[in-house]
Parts: C-alpha cells; sequence; structure tokens
C-alpha cells in the first residue's frame, strides 16, 4: 500500500514537472505573423477584368465595360478620363530589348530598340497560333520569355534560347473543362525573376525559375483572375506589387519571399529541443510501461 | 455497469486471442502520437523540430525491450514493423541530407539524392523484415506475400491504378491541387524520381500490409486485422504531413489503406498493391502542382 502511494506521487511529480517544462517553453515562444499573400485593394463584389498599375495609378476596366482610376493607390476609384487606354498587350519591353507576338502568333525580338535593331523571327520560338498576346519577360532573368499560345500551353523560352513546354494546365473536374490562361505578368525591373499566370479556374500561378516549375500561388485570391499588372513603381518602392483583377474584386500581392521555416538561434533552439527530447522519452516510456503492464495475457505473465 | 462487471469483461477480453497484439498496437500509436503530437504545442514543426528522428527513436526505444522479454513475443512483430515505418521513413528523408554531409559536391542533383535514400529505405525495411523472419517465433511471424504473384493480382494491379487516375480526374482539381502538368519539370525529374516514387510505394506496402497485417492477421480476424494496419497507414500520414494541414489526409489514407489491405487479402499477393501504390505516388508526385506553403 504504502510502496503504491509513493510510485503514485512520483508519477503525479514527474507529469508535473513535464507540464511544467511544456508549459513555460509555449509560454516563450514567439508568435509567427505571416504577412498574406494577396490583400483585396477595393472594388469587391465587382468582376475587374483589366488592370495596369503605375505608382499609385492603378487603372481597371469592369465587367461592365467601365474604365476606373485610383491615383491613391487603390483606395478610391472614379471615372477614368475619357481616352484612357492600357499597355498594348501581346507586348513587352526590358530596358532596350522587345519582346512581342505579331498578329499570326510568332513571337518577334528587338535585340535594341533604343538603336533600331531589326525585329527577327526568335529561332527555334512556337508558333502560338493567330491572336495569341500573352507574354511576359523578367528582368531578373535575361532572356527567360514566358508566352501562352491559343491552345493553352504555356510556353517558356530558356537563357539558352530553347523553347520548351513549360506548363498545361488540367481539367478542373470532369465536367468544367480546362481553365484559360487570362494574363502574364513579370517585372521589367530586375526586383525579382518570378513570373506570374492568372487563370479562370486556379487563381495564380507563379515560377521563379524562369518558368521550369510552377507553384499555386493563390491563397485568398478568388479562383477566377483575369488580368495581372506587375508595379516595380508600386507603393513600396523597394518591394514591388503584382495587382490581380479578379472576378471579386482588385487584389494586391507585395512582393516578399515565398514563406520559409523561421530558424531559432541559440537558447531558443536548446529549450525547444530540450522540450521535444523529453517529450519523446516519456511518451517511448510511458508506452513501454503500457505495454508491459497490459499487453500479456493473465496467462503469460 | 460496474466496477466488478468491468474487471470481468477486461479479464474476458485479457484472455482473448487479439488481446496481446491489439494492445500492443494502440498502445505503442498512442505513445508515437504523442510523441509526435504533443511538441507542435511549444515548437515549429518545420523550422527547429527532427520530428522523423525522434520518431524513429520513440518506436526503436519501444521496439527494442520486446527482443529481450520473452512474454513480451507476441508484441514482437508489430513494434518491429512500427519501428520500420517509422525508422526507415526518417531514412527516406534525412537521406538527401546524409548524402551531401558525406559526399558534399558529389552527391548528385537533388533528385538523384532522393533516388538513393528510398533505395535505402528499401534496403532497411527489407532487413526489418528480414529480421522478423529471424526473431519472431513461427506463431506470430507475418507472412509477406511477397513470393505469390500471379496474372490475376497484376490485372488488380493494372485495373486499380486506371481506376485511381480515374478518380483522381474526377475530383475538382483545386482540392487535390492537380491543377497542371508541367512538361520540363517531368522530363527532369522522371528519372529519378519515378524509380524512387516506385520504390517508396513498395517500402510502404512492405511495412503496413507485409509486416503488420501479416502480424495482426495471426491473432485477429481478417476484418480487424485490415482495419487496424488501415488504421495505422492514416495515423502515419500525419508525421508525412505534419508541417501542414494534417487532419484531412488521414480518412483518405485510412480508405486507401483498407482497399489495400482488402487487395492484398483478396489476391494473397502484396504486388498489386505494390503497383497502384507506385502509380498514386507517381501521379502525386507529377500531377500536382505544389501550394506556396508546400501543399
Amino acid at each position: 500500500m504504502g510502496s503504491d502511494r509513493r510510485r503514485r506521487r512520483a508519477i503525479t511529480r514527474i507529469t508535473a514537472f513535464c507540464a511544467l517544462v511544456i508549459a513555460s517553453l509555449a509560454a516563450t515562444a514567439p508568435a509567427r505573423a505571416a504577412e498574406a499573400w494577396w490583400i483585396p485593394v477595393g472594388l469587391q463584389g465587382m468582376a475587374v477584368t483589366r488592370v495596369s498599375a503605375i505608382g499609385d495609378i492603378i487603372t481597371v476596366r469592369t465587367d461592365s465595360g467601365a474604365t476606373l482610376r485610383s491615383t491613391d493607390a487603390g483606395r478610391t476609384f472614379s471615372a477614368a478620363p475619357a481616352g484612357t487606354t492600357f499597355p498594348p498587350p501581346g507586348v513587352v519591353a526590358i530596358g532596350s530589348q522587345r519582346w512581342e507576338i505579331d498578329s499570326a502568333g510568332r513571337v518577334l525580338h528587338v535585340a535594341n530598340a533604343s538603336q533600331a535593331s531589326a525585329t527577327v523571327l526568335d529561332p527555334g520560338s512556337p508558333d502560338l497560333g493567330a491572336g495569341a498576346d500573352l507574354i511576359a519577360s523578367p528582368a531578373a532573368f535575361p532572356g527567360v520569355v514566358v508566352a501562352v499560345a491559343t491552345d493553352g500551353v504555356v510556353w517558356r523560352r530558356g537563357q539558352d534560347g530553347d523553347w520548351k513546354e513549360a506548363l498545361l494546365l488540367l481539367p478542373s473536374s470532369l465536367v468544367r473543362g480546362v481553365p484559360r490562361v487570362t494574363s502574364l505578368a513579370a517585372f521589367t525591373e530586375p526586383l525579382t525573376g518570378a513570373i506570374y499566370a492568372s487563370t479562370t479556374g486556379y487563381a495564380v500561378l507563379i515560377s521563379t525559375d524562369g518558368g521550369d516549375d510552377w507553384i499555386r500561388a493563390g491563397p485568398g485570391l478568388p479562383d477566377t483572375v483575369y488580368s495581372l499588372s506587375a508595379d516595380a513603381l508600386s507603393a513600396n518602392p523597394l518591394r514591388g506589387a503584382v495587382f490581380a483583377g479578379t472576378s471579386n474584386g482588385l487584389w494586391e500581392h507585395v512582393l516578399q519571399a515565398l514563406p520559409q521555416p523561421p530558424a531559432y538561434q541559440d537558447a531558443a533552439l536548446v529549450w525547444r529541443w530540450i522540450g521535444i527530447g523529453a517529450v519523446t522519452l516519456v511518451a517511448a516510456f510511458a508506452a513501454l510501461l503500457g505495454i508491459a503492464r497490459l499487453a500479456p495475457r493473465r496467462d503469460d505473465a | 455497469m460496474g466496477t466488478e462487471a468491468l474487471a470481468a469483461r477486461l479479464q474476458r477480453y485479457r484472455a482473448a486471442p487479439w488481446w496481446p497484439t491489439a494492445t500492443v498496437l494502440v498502445i505503442a500509436e498512442l505513445g508515437l502520437g504523442a510523441a509526435l503530437l504533443i511538441p507542435i504545442t511549444f515548437s515549429d514543426p518545420n523550422g527547429v523540430d527532427p520530428y522523423l528522428a525522434r520518431l524513429s527513436v520513440a518506436s526503436v526505444l519501444i521496439a527494442m525491450p520486446s527482443l529481450f522479454v520473452r512474454r513480451l513475443g507476441p508484441a514482437r512483430p508489430i513494434l518491429l514493423a512500427l519501428s520500420a515505418v517509422a525508422a526507415t521513413y526518417t531514412l527516406l528523408s534525412a537521406g538527401p541530407q546524409i548524402l551531401i554531409d558525406l559526399l558534399g559536391s558529389h552527391s548528385g542533383s537533388f533528385d538523384a539524392q532522393v533516388f538513393w535514400a528510398s533505395v535505402a529505405q528499401a534496403v532497411g525495411t527489407l532487413l526489418i523484415a528480414l529480421a522478423a523472419r529471424r526473431l519472431v517465433t513461427p506463431e506470430w511471424r507475418p507472412s509477406l506475400r511477397l513470393r505469390h504473384v500471379s496474372l490475376r493480382g497484376l490485372g488488380a494491379g493494372v485495373l486499380g491504378s486506371v481506376l485511381l487516375i480515374g478518380v483522381g480526374l474526377a475530383l475538382p482539381a483545386n482540392l487535390l491541387g492537380r491543377v497542371a502538368l508541367q512538361p520540363i519539370a517531368f522530363g527532369r525529374d522522371l528519372p529519378w524520381l519515378g524509380p524512387a516514387n516506385a520504390l517508396q510505394a513498395f517500402s510502404q506496402e512492405v511495412q503496413f500490409r507485409g509486416l503488420l497485417l501479416g502480424a495482426l492477421e495471426r491473432t485477429m480476424s481478417p476484418r480487424w486485422a485490415n482495419v487496424s494496419q488501415a488504421a495505422v497507414f492514416g495515423l502515419a500520414h500525419l508525421a508525412i504531413s505534419y508541417g501542414g494541414p494534417e487532419a484531412p489526409f488521414v480518412p483518405i489514407t485510412f480508405l486507401v489503406g483498407l482497399a489495400f489491405g482488402w487487395l492484398v487479402r483478396r489476391t494473397n499477393s502484396l504486388w498489386p498493391a505494390v503497383i497502384i501504390h507506385a502509380v498514386a505516388d507517381i501521379a502525386l508526385q507529377f500531377g500536382i502542382v505544389q501550394g506556396l506553403y508546400g501543399f
């Protein structure tokens, strides 16, 4: 009887000690604040089919055909002045270089527009189909170009000039068919090599290695995104921003690194390791104790 | 129900042939679950926590005494199976880093490292399976069903693979992340990661439907043995997706485990499940576009 009481007391003490260690570690664990990948800017409840952003000036077109302009980084919108236009599709200029898709769907390259270089067909470029007009080229990866064919295939040109199929969207379900790529965007200043592709079912996909690998980067966004605009001169000029016109308003992604696990140092790391080590040992020994006491049948014991 | 009635019932259960294996399985799973999940309350799953290593340590600590204590003999195959699951998965996930530490710049591409880590996982699994054959008495020894190969079984494997891909295509793409194919990544990764995925599938089938199901069948009815191994298979995926949204995977993997167990029993061969599992892993590898947080 006495030894039972002593054993119970010892178990209680060990349990209390473990709980204390865990509670003290939990109390000192710093909270992790994650910056939202996409944040709503305005025009919620409205479909925004076109967007162009340069600095604090954002121009959008809504599904009703209205062209609106904001001069305060999207806080308020009013009707745009008559004659307001959007940048022409199918053309991207990086410094003095220019890439464009002609009306037949061929990719043309001007090596130095300022010196009136000739416009040449990029060797090995695919036939994108008449009417194709989605093209992007990140300044951070000179020579890399991504373009979308009329059949929906996303092509990429590597820095070595080699064109390859980079992305093929799959049907969203058996009844809903394959979503469309609606827009491409990349920074024409060397802020980042990321390439953004908007779709009508999978929000936004991005590639950070020149189009070889893609990830889904639309958490928070509506699934249908009609238009993207990469703005190196955004309200936060050190970081840049990407604006997305969606089926539910205008959204902004402030340029940031891909989410990474935090790195702990010194005492914070040591205490965590001690905590998880202690939990592992206690759990293992408790399991062993339980197995030894309960598992064997009466007649085995 | 009074205490006496409960005690009487417990007494009856303890005399049942399934009692040792069922109790060992439940307690070991509780121990491993506690070792895995409690630290999430105060530590960061991705940043600092070598959670697979400590899961392996816990599984080995729990299994070791069964090798030396005679009355824990019935627990031995179950605990060896759980050790095979945890320890070899650690080998797989830590393999690339181990290769970098050992071979530096000669360790090859990341894809190559994953392939060699998968080889190590398969070899480790087979060694533990061999140990189980040597160290477990015939009464409790699990049947791995590796030797039985039949046309009917292979046909079931192919049919099951087609069915699985069909279900994957029928489900909403956003639910699975099955939104696009990436031809460049596919061409680059397939030569290494295709075989790596097949090896991983083989290892897991030997662990769950070979060692574990085989051991449970010795004392339980086929139905309960299958449900039990499927439950462990489902819960094991808590460890795989520990840093992500783990809970939704458990019911899905439980059902998949149940189907694989049924197929293995039905065909009396492990290979149909290996084929379907390999196809599923390869399809997941190449048909899923990862999200921002890796899922």
